[in-house]
């Protein structure tokens, strides 16, 4: 095989020959299953061989053929044209060769051989060298200038495949003629190929554009073909003219010449299309369309009127295109929704489909107005159709009320058991959807899925509804219990790992919580006798969970486990050697004493149930503090500060340099902080980072002075000190450290006849906290170069920091040189060029890192120094003060606070919370509610601040303007 | 919003029709723009070692799967040929008429003018309306059964394959409809457009030929169906020459109104 490939085109012809005679040795075989059936009669098309009517092909060269069997031939293109029907394609030489027979069927005037050959050359044109097919153009344009209607009109659509724009200006005359032309067939031809060639490519557009004229009078066609495809060629060329399509839509709907109810609907469309353009690019002033501009008003007018039109096409479009109006009035929707509801006891089921499918639509934002339908809804339950029936489950399961969901469930468990699995789960999404809309009903519905769990069903089916109850276990809560035990039913007989290892775990994550954990373990211990090694290992690492939050239950689960110690899996015996040994020390070191037991066993993780400094809770319990791929970077970064591995301080967590979220580069954390604080500064590391950056205190790190300094804690995105365009572009990154900043300038030269030497920036402020120690300077900078020159700045860790601004300029040596050689022309001069101000805010200190569960660090650190502040800023949108916020903090928004959800703008306070680690590692956690003020001046800000150090609580507050 | 993807395609483009035998062989069929061009995740592991050989057979190969699959849903389904059903596969909206369910008897075919076992199927995007689909898939199918004498057969359909690619021509080029109308799709293939003078005789020979066939082929029934086909094909002709020189001289008026003015 690998021989032939590498004998290039050559060989992909044989390849090609040698699968095709493959696949008609196969078709044979088939045939002859068959045999009976075709033994009456021959069939031009069944088994053909492409190699035969390559060959039979060869006729058209032969003019007396032509001329006396046009039939034949016919026949012929016909046998080629199913052969690429049915994926024997012709290779590009193969059809080239066919193609060029084809075009001396030119000479015939038999009328059904030229159509078939104005079909061939369109089927091929693709495949064909395109200058090969150009030859033909002049055949069609003949034919094209001819008096037979059909000629020109298929004349017209081959050509439009093979013109480019400067052919298409050549006949372009003829085409224009054709766009009027009192045939139909020829008019609609020469529309549908001008909308063709307007997405060809822009030269063809260009030329077609101008055809205006001739397109607006083919709408008033009686053809009602014709008017459509005018609509649509209209369409095409007005579309980026916002107004003077709504002035054609506008006419079009008022004058009511359009008959063609295919033309209709493109008008519904194109007045659907306006008015939401309206709406989302803010020009409706009103709140609904009836009260907006006029074309608004003209639009929705056309709209509802088009309710009414005698075509359920056009009704339906109509419909279709109200329910989609973006912030569409409920009272509006009405009339749209009852047209609907007639629609869905049609005896037509694509009416049926359509309209209950926009009705499914509707009620997922209003389905209180598509509750009426709910008796035709659940008529349609039965529809022989099954993508109709479920999609009437699905849309009753939105509107349906509470207390009607009994009766539903009754009705699709029934359903349920007869349609494949597909539509399965798509009823199983929504009625978790139901159950987190009617938590009360949780019990009936996780019921109802769990008995599903039980039936025949394929693999995804499973795993839906696993999904669906483990998600329902996070949102509703209640269903806890119930669903664990339904759940556990399940792994009893289930024959997929996968669903089997996933529940384990979620049952020692959860089991141990509830309020009898004892009950599970049963259910868990079955899977360690009578499962494969995954699932074992899995309910190994259950068990011992149960262990560890479970004191009560230590000494019975490790008889259990201690039979695992034998297993003939590693990690099975792994896990069980691991957990034996940690709870034998902890059971010696905690032993367990039974008194009151409900009182043990109710409370959420952590450090609950064991005594604090459980060894065992620990190890099973605590995990690795950040993922493995983080636990690499941090070290790396760690690795890669100079001073790190000459310190004598062991490694802990604790002391990994921090790495930040989002695009903010790498940073470094100081490698203090005391014991205790490891989890929590365990915790704050813990963050996700998804590309690989470089990190920019590198360069710090490779200049031995700054070096000495330290490690960096974090480094600021650079920020722009001068113009974009000017001749010293001048960035700046700020390096934090713990005592010092290191100012880094990016400078770039950008005049082409100097070479900057020496430069320095001068960096001038005024304020207790920072003092400026000293500079690096870039020793020579070239045209088009980037270097760097640094400055550093003690800081006075007793004075408090406040915000600072600097003056900023850049001192330097200029020598001319020649642009052409790069030789020096003079001795170096000195120059001063000023900068915009630098500012060294607190947010600069605080470096943006997540913490996995935001309440419970909250809660952890406890309000002793929290420090609160209401705040009046002048934002007109809730959205932007968001930003604002976040921007002054310099923080990471936790749990997806960062944006208000749509939809939600103005009408709620929005709660932000926030996380970070403050310069020197204290763990910074905020929550900040922005309100909307009643007189709509401005947003009200409340935040509250909680940190290990008051000051910096206090300082993270101030940073708020 | 949400409503934004459930927008139609300004330009109503069809994504393939097909025409299918009862166990969902393409007998006929096109598709039309990128729709079952470019790979999808489930078939580039196959197409791994790809070279245009191979680029070739994972474009069929997914057109295979995917009318696999359309054939999964729409099997067990019979569709009037005035009532087209409609499934979704993998996303795509699938309108189709004809087909017989399992049900029905074989007895059914021979039954003149009864429907075969073919389906007519239209692929459409997912925002699509599913009545323009039918619109069309029906148009269509009527001309299909007209122009196969009313018995839309595998067998039928296969020895006029040649019609067959000339009726999905005139009626969509390119994705975009072309037209609708039964009658006219069917007098367009027959090339009967009221130029009787040469392409009648074309038509005649088409014709002739076909009901041979159809005499071999399916017996005495539907040989009397064709017959009347050509009778009523006639008909219509004549309708439309008069309908036509009716349009032109009202134009040639016109023209000449407006000359004048």
């Amino acid at each position: 095989m690998g021989d032939q490939d590498d004998g290039g085109g050559g060989g992909g012809l044989t390849m090609n020959n040698l699968l095709s005679e493959v696949q008609n040795t196969l078709d044979k075989f088939k045939l002859e299953d068959d045999g009976p059936v075709n033994a009456d009669y021959y069939s031009p098309y069944a088994n053909l061989e492409k190699a035969a009517v390559l060959q039979e092909a060869r006729c058209f060269h032969d003019p007396a053929a032509v001329r006396e069997n046009p039939r034949k031939c016919c026949t012929v293109i016909a046998q080629l044209l199913h052969l690429t029907n049915t994926g024997q394609y012709l290779n590009s030489a193969e059809a080239t060769d066919v193609f060029f027979g084809v075009t001396k069927l030119f000479m015939s005037d038999d009328a059904s051989l030229r159509r078939m050959v104005y079909l061939f050359i369109k089927e091929v044109a693709e495949t064909c060298n395109p200058d090969d097919v150009i030859i033909v153009t002049s055949s069609l344009t003949k034919d094209m200038t001819c008096d037979v209607d059909l000629y020109r009109a298929n004349a017209l659509r081959v050509l439009a495949r093979i013109v480019d724009a400067a052919m298409l200006g050549a006949i372009e005359r003829y085409v224009k003629q054709a766009v009027v032309d009192s045939s139909g067939q020829v008019s609609s031809a020469a529309l549908v190929s001008a909308t063709h060639l307007f997405e060809k490519n822009a030269e063809s557009a260009a030329i077609v554009k101008r055809w205006i004229s001739e397109t607006t009078e083919a709408t008033i066609s009686p053809n009602e073909m014709v008017q459509f495809h005018a609509m649509q060629l209209l369409y095409q060329i007005k579309k980026s003219d916002r107004l003077g399509m709504q002035k054609l839509v506008t006419q079009f709907s008022q004058r009511n010449t359009l008959k063609s109810p295919l033309a209709l609907v493109l008008l519904v469309r194109y007045t659907a299309k306006l008015l939401t353009d309206e709406v989302v690019e803010g020009r409706m002033t009103g709140n609904s369309f009836q009260n907006g501009s006029t074309f608004a008003r003209s639009g929705y007018a056309f709209l509802e009127a088009s309710l009414r039109h005698k075509s359920e096409m056009v009704v339906y479009e109509a419909a279709k295109a109200i329910c989609a109006l973006p912030n569409i009035e409920p009272q509006e929707l009405t009339s749209a929704v009852n047209v609907l509801q007639q629609f869905l006891s049609s005896t037509k089921p694509t009416l049926r489909f359509a309209s209950v499918k926009t009705i499914s639509q509707v009620a997922a934002s209003h389905p209180r107005l598509v509750s009426k339908c709910n008796e035709d809804l659940e008529a349609l339950i039965a529809d022989a159709n099954r993508s109709i029936a479920t999609l009437a489950i699905t849309t009753l399961l939105k509107t349906g009320s509470e207390n009607s969901i009994d009766r539903l469930l009754k009705q699709i468990s029934v359903f349920l058991s007869e349609i494949p699995d597909e539509y399965k789960i798509t009823i199983v999404r929504s009625l978790q959807r139901l159950c987190l809309t009617y938590p009360a009903k949780h019990r009936v519905l996780v019921g109802f899925l769990s008995n599903f769990l039980r039936e025949e069903g394929g693999f995804d089916f499973k795993r839906s509804i696993v999904n669906s109850i483990v998600s329902l276990i996070k949102q509703v809560p209640e269903t806890t219990e119930s669903s664990l035990l339904h759940l556990c039913e399940f792994i009893e007989d289930c024959e997929f790992t996968m669903l089997s290892t996933q529940i384990l775990h979620l049952l020692g994550e959860l089991g141990p919580g509830t309020q009898a954990p004892a009950r599970y373990i049963r259910f868990i211990y079955n899977r360690v006798i009578l499962e494969n090694s995954a699932v074992r290992a899995a309910a190994v690492a259950a068990l011992s969970k149960f262990a560890a939050r479970c004191p009560s239950l230590r000494t019975s689960i490790m008889t259990l486990l201690r039979r695992s110690l034998d297993d003939e899996d590693d990690e099975t015996r792994d896990r069980a050697s691991v957990a034996v040994s940690v709870l034998k020390d902890a059971m010696e070191e905690f032993p367990y004493v039974p008194p009151e037991e409900d009182a043990e066993t109710e409370e959420e993780p952590k450090p609950d149930v064991p005594s604090a400094g459980d060894p065992a809770a620990f190890v099973l319990l605590q995990g690795l503090p950040m993922s493995f791929d983080r636990l690499d970077r941090s070290i790396r970064a760690y690795v890669k500060a100079p001073t790190a591995m000459e310190s004598a301080e062991p490694l802990t967590f604790s002391a990994l340099p921090i790495v930040e979220e989002h695009e903010e580069p790498e940073s470094t954390t100081t490698d203090e902080i005391g014991g205790d604080a490891a989890l929590l500064a365990a915790v704050a590391g813990e963050k996700e980072e998804k590309k690989e950056v470089v990190d920019p205190a590198a360069v710090v790190y490779a200049i031995p002075e700054l070096a000495s300094l330290g490690r960096v804690f974090r480094s600021s995105t650079p920020t722009a000190l001068s113009e974009e365009e000017t001749e010293y572009v001048v960035r700046c990154v700020k390096h934090i450290m713990p005592e010092h900043i290191i100012l880094q300038f990016l400078i770039q030269n950008t005049v082409e006849d100097q070479r900057l030497v020496n430069c320095t920036v001068a960096v001038e402020g005024d304020s207790e906290c920072f003092e400026v120690a000293g500079d690096v300077a870039a020793e020579s900078i070239k045209y088009g170069e980037t270097a760097n020159a640094f400055t550093v700045i003690t800081r006075n860790p007793d004075a408090a920091l406040a915000p600072c601004n600097f003056e900023c300029v850049l001192r330097f040596g200029v020598v001319q040189v020649d642009p052409k050689s790069g030789e020096d022309e003079s001795d170096p001069f000195d120059e001063e060029y000023p900068l915009e101000e630098l500012e060294i805010s607190t947010s600069d200190f605080m470096a943006k890192v997540s913490v996995p569960d935001f309440r419970q660090a909250w809660e952890q650190v406890g309000n002793a120094n929290e420090v609160l502040e209401k705040f009046a800023l002048q934002f007109k949108k809730q959205d932007d003060a968001v930003a604002a916020v976040i921007d002054f903090l310099g923080m990471q928004p936790c749990d997806g606070t960062g944006h208000i959800k749509a939809g939600e703008g103005g009408k709620k306070p929005h709660m932000l919370h926030l996380s970070g680690v403050f310069v020197g590692g204290t763990n910074v956690l905020a929550r900040a509610q922005v309100a909307a003020s009643g007189d709509a001046s401005g947003v009200l800000l409340k935040i509250a601040v909680r940190s290990d150090d008051p000051n910096v609580s206090r300082m993270v507050a101030d940073c708020i303007r | 919003m949400a409503a934004a993807s459930s927008f139609p395609p300004l330009l109503p483009k069809v994504d393939a029709i097909l025409v299918l035998d009862g166990d969902g062989n393409r007998l006929a069929g096109k598709y039309y723009g990128d729709f079952m061009k470019v790979a999808t995740s489930s078939s580039s592991a196959e197409s791994a070692t790809a070279d245009a050989t191979n680029a070739v057979q994972s474009v069929e190969q997914l057109r295979s799967s995917f009318e696999r699959q359309l054939q999964q849903k729409i099997g067990g389904i019979a569709a009037r040929p005035d009532a087209a059903e409609v499934v979704t596969v993998l996303g795509k909206t699938a309108v189709f008429c004809g087909g017989r369910s399992p049900s029905q008897g074989g007895g059914q075919q021979q039954q003149r003018g009864g429907p075969g076992d073919v389906r007519v199927v239209h692929i459409g995007p997912p925002g699509e309306s599913e009545l323009v689909l039918a619109h069309l898939v029906e148009g269509m199918y009527e001309a299909l059964s007209q122009l196969m004498g009313g018995a839309t057969d595998r067998n039928m359909i296969l020895d006029n394959l040649e019609l067959v690619f000339l009726l999905i021509d005139e009626h969509c080029d390119g994705g975009i409809i072309l037209e609708t109308d039964g009658h006219k799709l069917a007098s367009s293939v027959l090339l009967r457009d009221g130029h009787e003078s040469r392409m009648g005789e074309g038509g005649m020979d088409g014709m002739g030929h076909h009901s041979q066939q159809q005499q071999q082929g399916g017996g005495g029934g539907p040989s009397m169906g064709g017959g009347g086909m050509g009778m009523g094909i006639g008909g219509i002709g004549g309708d439309m020459t008069i309908a036509q020189a009716l349009i032109q001289a009202r134009n040639q008026i016109i023209s000449n109104l407006s000359q004048g003015g």
